[in-house]
């Protein structure tokens, strides 16, 4: 049950009543009584709530910062018109507009309601409730009810790094030599041979096949295919720390939802997790491409996610499912049990790619150790989002707050190109790039590998 | 509009049906009314209510019943007033006054009550004690138990022990002083322009309760019933109405008072409007928020906090070391002196200085400390450039 504004107002005529009535004390128990029958009737008369029956349909998958519609379908089965609002109820970080839908539904007929979503967060967004309030002929009085309509809609990343896919697909197609520009492909396998075209290296003409044929032919080379890249997203405590900027709005643009993270204090960024997430989307899209095998593991202290054996064609968007619903664990990783389950899991050489964080202690206790486990079997790519923030800080000179904070920034920089160096030294490529840069970066880590034929 | 309902699909009503909400609230609606039935029968059982303390007509344990009833049984005369305008007027000559409680006296009444031509029997001490007793007054608080009389005044010595104390009392001079407690009496009786005066410093002796014990009988009855009569002052049922001209809310017509009533009733209503929720709050589990940097700003701060100069410049020196060496073509193996020596060649300072900025003492204060971090940017951008 429910009161509207007419009741106040109802009650304030009253007063007008009393003012003037020549009893007062009846008049306000008249007024009241009054009152209180209009109420009965008005709820009497409203349309009920419990019969009403509900049906969603819509979207189920949204990239974050764009928009889901979610539809549904109110049917009224009862004898009255259902007249009033409607609230279907999400988490607040789905951005649901409007939050609240005028509802008129004439007795046995349907009506459908469209709610967008504009989720500022990845993850699975569960509907709540939906809840009516249908008011009665009078107005003054509603019954209210709510009823469970289980719908979810899953926020996947949103692959910003994909506008980077073409330059680095081009630079493939150079590596394959399939690019127009007449560059000898670069790569150790031989791919096939071809007439020789003006502007081909000289060197790589195949003087036996020329021989054979009236023609001068080339040999074409392509680097090699069909080679296993393990990406493993590390989601412990490191990958919960907020970097740069979040691309994506993540408060402030709806109305109503401003204040996400109390008030407008310090915008916090996006979290490494995020970042490490486009990164591996742009490689994998990548190196699917180049014809190689990608899988793809998310581990803290355990498994969070496996993707293994996905076809060209289906494994972006079982990636992007699969990461949606990940989030930064805050436990230390277990590195050892990290390199048991890569262990198990990658029978054949591969290039491991180990998205963490460059934490010179959690590193030197964790990872390190167990590092030549790794590389004797495999090709260590380790790839890391730094802070610009601290980059920021080291810059800061003038006054004695600033300096301090700047040695501070250095200190760990120091401790980062420290590791740095040992993890080199250990025979491990090291990616250590800005958020914005980090997917580009280690596709052109990727691409450099490949060229050089290390794969 | 023709729509098949997908399966898996439908919608459960989630709002309590009468049926549930009964059975909910069963539980609560006979826990409260248990309380209440508990509340009203405690009431019922405890009678008149708390009672009045000596009143002659009180029934309950602090009532003085008894001791009416004693002292009419020995042909004293006793009289109830309730107020001063009363005790004046009840009879005059031989007489004693008793006062247990004045509390809902006016000053001026109790002055009059002072002024009353006969003996003065005041149990416990009352607000206005030195308007009806000149030069009796409570001197400290102290327990009420059984009291030995000690003292020459014969009501006291026949009566032998009772429950007195309640406050001990200072007497003026020429007065007997009974059943001491520290050092200080707590009865004190004297005689003022041919009247007897006794002021004890608590009543409870005289009350149904303790009427039976000890020798307190005797002693109510050796002072209250000296003379023919007795006149009790006790606490009227209801406190008198003040009798005033008509105050401002007197003066409100009928209509306006009702009116604030209805207003009430508005803006209950108008609650009820705005405070009703479109349905549950939803919750959601967020994500911790911590910016990466918070680490470094930490220590930042921390730095600063214990002036750590010398911490910093290492920090410093060390990356501008890193960053300078391999612009100049050295080894990082090099030995200081050999980066002092190519990095002076190159920037064109001099030796002394950039090895004092490079491995010198620490700075000495923070003003250094910022010197030195803008003499090392001033030789990075030299390298960078020449």
């Amino acid at each position: 049950m429910a009161l509207t504004g007419r009741a106040a107002l109802l009650a304030l005529l009253g007063t007008l009543a009393v003012l003037f009535a020549p009893q007062p004390a009846p008049a306000v128990a008249g007024v009241a009584l009054l009152l209180l029958a209009l109420i009965a009737v008005d709820l009497l008369l409203a349309a009920g709530v419990r019969q009403l029956r509900f049906t969603r349909s819509g979207d189920r998958l949204v990239r974050l910062g764009e928009s889901a519609t979610v539809e549904l379908v109110v049917e009224n089965p009862g004898p009255r018109r259902a007249r009033g609002l409607l609230r279907d109820a999400w988490p607040p970080s789905a951005g649901t507009a409007p939050r609240r839908l005028p509802l008129d539904v004439p007795a046995g007929e349907r009506r459908r309601l469209t709610t967008t979503l504009t989720p500022t967060r990845r993850g699975d967004r569960e509907a709540v409730t939906v809840t009516v309030r249908t008011l009665g002929p009078l107005g003054i009085a509603a019954r209210q009810g709510s009823h469970r309509v289980p719908w979810s809609v899953r926020v996947l990343p949103p692959f910003l790094s994909r506008k980077h896919l073409p330059a680095k697909l081009s630079r493939l197609r150079e590596l394959e030599g399939q690019h127009p520009s007449m560059v000898r492909g670069q790569g150790t396998e031989f791919d096939s041979l071809r007439e020789y075209v003006a502007g081909d290296d000289v060197r790589s003409i195949d003087w036996r096949a020329t021989a054979r044929r009236n023609d001068v032919v080339v040999r074409t080379w392509r680097p090699e295919r069909d080679r296993r890249v393990l990406i493993v997203l590390d989601t412990g405590r490191t990958s919960a720390g907020r970097v740069g900027t979040a691309p994506v709005p993540l408060a402030g643009e709806m109305p109503g939802t401003g204040g996400l993270y109390g008030g407008a204090a310090v915008v916090p960024g996006w979290p490494r997790l995020d970042w490490s997430m486009d990164a591996a989307l742009l490689l994998a899209a990548l190196a699917a491409r180049a014809g190689d095998r990608v899988d793809f593991l998310a581990y803290d202290r355990a498994v969070r996610a496996w993707v293994s054996g996905a076809s060209r064609t289906e494994l972006l968007s079982s990636l992007v499912n699969t990461m949606a619903p990940l989030e930064a664990e805050l436990v230390e990783a277990d590195s050892a049990g990290m390199v048991a389950a890569i262990l198990a899991r990658a029978k054949r050489r591969s290039l491991v790619v180990v998205l963490t964080d460059l934490n010179a202690a959690s590193l030197e206790e964790g990872l390190l150790p167990m590092l030549p486990q790794l590389s004797s079997r495999h090709l260590v790519l380790l790839a890391a989002v730094s802070d610009p923030q601290v980059a920021a800080m080291a810059a800061g000179r003038g006054t004695p707050e600033l300096v301090y904070n700047a040695a501070a920034a250095e200190h760990q920089n120091a401790a980062r190109r420290r590791i740095t160096a040992r993890l080199r030294r250990q025979g491990v490529e090291v990616v250590d790039a800005a958020p914005e840069q980090i997917a580009p970066a280690l596709a052109d880590a990727y691409l450099a590998l490949k060229a050089a034929g290390r794969l | 509009m023709s729509l098949a309902a997908a399966p898996g699909t439908g919608s459960t009503s989630t709002s309590p049906t009468a049926a549930t909400l009964w059975r909910g609230g069963r539980g609560v609606l006979l826990v409260a009314l248990v309380v209440v039935a508990g509340a009203v029968i405690g009431v019922l059982l405890s009678g008149s209510g708390g009672g009045r303390p000596l009143d002659p007509a009180d029934t309950s344990p602090s009532g003085g019943r008894a001791l009416a009833q004693l002292l009419r049984a020995h042909g004293v005369q006793v009289t109830r007033v309730t107020s001063v305008a009363e005790a004046e007027a009840a009879g005059s000559g031989d007489r004693t006054l008793l006062l247990s409680d004045t509390s809902f006296l006016s000053e001026e009444e109790a002055g009059r009550l002072g002024a009353i031509p006969a003996d003065l029997l005041v149990v416990g001490v009352q607000p206005y004690q030195e308007l009806i007793t000149p030069g009796v007054r409570a001197a400290k608080k102290v327990r009420a138990r059984s009291r030995e009389p000690r003292c020459e005044l014969r009501a006291a010595t026949m009566a032998g022990s009772a429950y007195l104390g309640g406050s001990s009392l200072t007497a003026p001079s020429g007065a007997t002083g009974c059943y001491p407690a520290d050092g200080r009496p707590t009865l004190v009786s004297y005689t003022d322009e041919g009247r007897t005066i006794t002021v004890t410093g608590d009543g409870q002796f005289m009350s149904n309760l303790r009427l039976a014990e000890d020798g307190n009988a005797a002693l109510a009855m050796n002072l209250a019933g000296t003379r023919p009569a007795l006149v009790w002052l006790a606490a009227p049922e209801t406190a008198p109405q003040a009798t005033g001209e008509q105050g401002l809310y007197d003066l409100i017509p009928g209509g306006v008072r009702w009116a604030v009533v209805q207003l009430a009733v508005v803006v209950l209503l108008l609650a009820l409007w705005r405070g009703r929720r479109l349905g549950p709050v939803v919750a959601e589990r967020l994500p911790v928020v911590v910016r990466a940097a918070e680490t470094v700003e930490g220590r930042g701060r921390l730095y600063r906090a214990r002036r750590a100069r010398d911490r910093a410049a290492v920090a410093l020196r060390t990356s501008f070391v890193d960053r300078v060496t391999p612009r100049l073509g050295l080894p990082s193996a090099a030995g200081p002196d050999a980066k002092v020596e190519a990095i002076a060649e190159r920037t064109g300072q001099a030796r002394f200085h950039v090895g004092a900025a490079l491995y010198g003492p620490p700075p000495a204060d923070e003003a250094g400390l910022v010197a030195l971090a803008a003499y090392l940017d001033m030789l990075e951008r030299q390298v960078k450039e020449s």
